[in-house]
């Protein structure tokens, strides 16, 4: 037991240290636009286009939910319009860019991994390394670009959808009137909650598609390889968007709060 | 053609994308892009709680926002407000900040000056706060509900302390007053139930009569009301008319009647007149007889002449009844 801890622990710092390094690989292989321009688009349409739909159905289910629960708490001696206020808040800061990264380190995650491993197990990396292709640059930085670029994307669209649901959810269920869910969504408002929310967006897209195009590099041994290089992929996505959630709050939020 | 499409509809999502991001920030910001808004300045010593974005309100009315909040020389804070187009602002205006929530919302109102909350503390923020070079209005920060509630909180103390005074005081015996005050006020209680009996019965009473007055008030008005109908009925087939009618000639008999009257009375006054110098007449006659004068004056005067016809008579009487008894001594009829 004490030596599958000991395991774990090394592989998760390994896969942690591993996506640094190909994070870092990437950045230097930014300077071959020949290799990964060309593919970006695709990426960015799998990643971000691909995925809006999902992103959609959880930020749709997620509005209404947290205006039942704001409805739920918030007793007599709270003004009701504060659902509106409780709903934008949430949804913009925290869960459309949580819980979105959290459904696309799921989708996308595991398909980086699983695609990226296949071609390793099955030598097409090394192929590209033999036609003199850069693998950094053709495999890791077009994903990882399109990660950057469209998870803030569906996001920003998650949050639109979530407010939208949280707003009809308000009228249609707890008997409130637009304008009292207006002036509550309004009451707080901030440029800061979308930039916060989308910067967050952006960080897991990177940590996202890094992590998966580094569990689909390591991967060996065939297609369990493949298919435990996507497993390690969606967990360690999911710990690192937890981890990268609660760093952006320490950076930003306690020095807005004081 | 796919590369084509996809660039097309990666392109599509991203400006869809961020195109309904910023409307909705926008919207939630209230941002109105192209809008004339007037802007406004106002200083204060301090600007409590209050933030870009807040809230101004004039009369309670929404009427636009904080824009903008800056340090300024002389320990100023200068806080700068828009204001939505055609809003006026109430003559002599001011600045107020304050919690507008229990919630840590604040908001700015405009008022005018004599509408200021009457406070000290306010009126001298305002005075400080007045005359500004740049024209720049005097503003003043309502006390924050966190004052409040820390006095709120003091005053909850005292009345914990109050309380607990109280129940040192309440011991036994107290509890045993109370109860004999509680018995007190039970007979009490009941006595004014009876009284309230009583009264009750009374006012019934009162209120037959009232109503049986009413009953009457009712007939009253009933029989005014037939009177007026019958004067309008009356009125309606010319009755009055012929009433009038008829007193206007009665009216003419009686000036005629008056003016025989009136001559009756002038031929009344001639025979006056006549019966005067008759009386006049008769009085001299009558002076003449008491005077003794003439035949009548002497019978009138001189009682011998009474004394004689007395005696005349006794004479008379006397025969007559002696002819009654004897009449064949006087009369001796023969008739062949």
């Amino acid at each position: 037991m004490i030596e599958s801890v000991g395991r774990s622990v090394r592989e998760s710092v390994e896969g942690l240290g591993s996506a640094g390094r190909i994070s870092l690989e990437g950045v230097r292989a930014l300077r071959d636009v020949r290799t990964w321009g060309p593919l970006l688009t695709d990426q960015m349409r799998k990643l971000g286009v691909d995925s809006i739909p999902i992103g959609i159905l959880i930020a749709a289910f997620m509005g209404i939910v947290l205006a039942l629960l704001a409805s739920y708490s918030f007793t007599n001696s709270v003004p009701r319009y504060l659902v509106g206020t409780l709903v934008q808040k949430t949804v913009m800061m925290e869960l459309a860019p949580v819980l979105t990264g959290l459904a696309l380190a799921g989708r996308v995650g595991a398909s980086i991994a699983a695609e990226i491993g296949t071609m390793r197990v099955t030598e097409q990396v090394d192929a590209l390394e033999t036609l003199a292709y850069d693998p950094i640059a053709y495999l890791v930085v077009p994903r990882m670009l399109a990660g950057l670029v469209m998870f803030p994307v569906v996001v920003g669209v998650a949050m639109m959808v979530g407010l939208i649901a949280g707003w009809w959810a308000s009228m249609g269920l707890l008997d409130m009137s637009s304008a009292q869910f207006i002036k509550g969504a309004r009451l707080f408002f901030d440029v800061f909650d979308v930039r916060y929310g989308l910067v967050k967006a952006a960080s897991f897209g990177v940590a996202v598609t890094a992590v998966g195009c580094a569990c689909g590099l390591q991967a060996r041994g065939g297609s369990e390889g493949v298919g435990a290089a996507a497993t390690k992929a969606v967990v360690t996505s999911a710990v690192l968007i937890l981890v990268l959630d609660a760093f952006w709050a320490v950076v930003w939020l306690l020095g807005r709060a004081t | 053609m796919k590369k084509r499409s996809n660039d097309f509809l990666l392109g599509a999502v991203i400006l869809g994308a961020i195109a309904l991001v910023t409307a909705v920030s926008l919207y939630l910001r209230e941002s109105d892009i192209g809008t004339k808004r007037s802007q406004i300045t106002a200083r204060f010593r301090d600007v409590g709680q209050v933030q870009v974005g807040n809230a101004v309100v004039i009369r309670g009315v929404k009427a636009g926002k904080v824009e903008r909040i800056e340090l300024a020389e002389g320990g100023w804070v200068l806080v700068r407000i828009s204001l939505d187009e055609d809003v006026a602002l109430p003559p002599n205006p001011v600045l107020l900040l304050g919690a507008s929530s229990l919630f840590g919302e604040w908001q700015a109102t405009v008022t005018g000056r004599q509408s200021v909350p009457a406070s000290k503390d306010v009126y001298a923020q305002l005075s400080d706060a007045a005359g500004d070079k740049d024209g720049a209005l005097p503003g003043a920060v309502l006390p924050d509900i966190a004052q409040l509630t820390s006095v709120a909180g003091g005053i909850a103390g005292d009345i914990a302390s109050a309380a607990k005074s109280f129940q040192l005081a309440f011991n036994d015996s107290a509890a045993r007053e109370l109860r004999a005050s509680i018995h007190s006020v039970s007979l009490m209680s009941n006595d004014l139930a009876r009284t309230v009996r009583v009264q009750s019965r009374n006012l019934d009473t009162i209120a037959v009569d009232v109503r049986s007055g009413a009953e009457a008030l009712s007939r009253a008005s009933d029989g005014f009301l037939r009177s007026v109908a019958r004067l309008d009925s009356a009125t309606s087939g010319g009755e009055v008319q012929r009433i009038v009618r008829e007193s206007a000639l009665a009216a003419v008999q009686v000036r005629e009647a008056s003016e025989r009257l009136n001559q009756i009375s002038k031929s009344f006054a001639t025979t006056e007149g006549h019966l005067r110098s008759v009386m006049f007449r008769a009085d001299s006659v009558l002076i003449k007889v008491d005077k003794g004068q003439g035949t009548l004056g002497l019978m009138v005067n001189d009682p011998r002449l009474y004394h004689h016809t007395d005696s005349l008579l006794m004479d008379l009487r006397l025969l007559f009844a002696d002819i009654k008894k004897q009449p064949k001594r006087y009369f001796g009829i023969k008739i062949f």
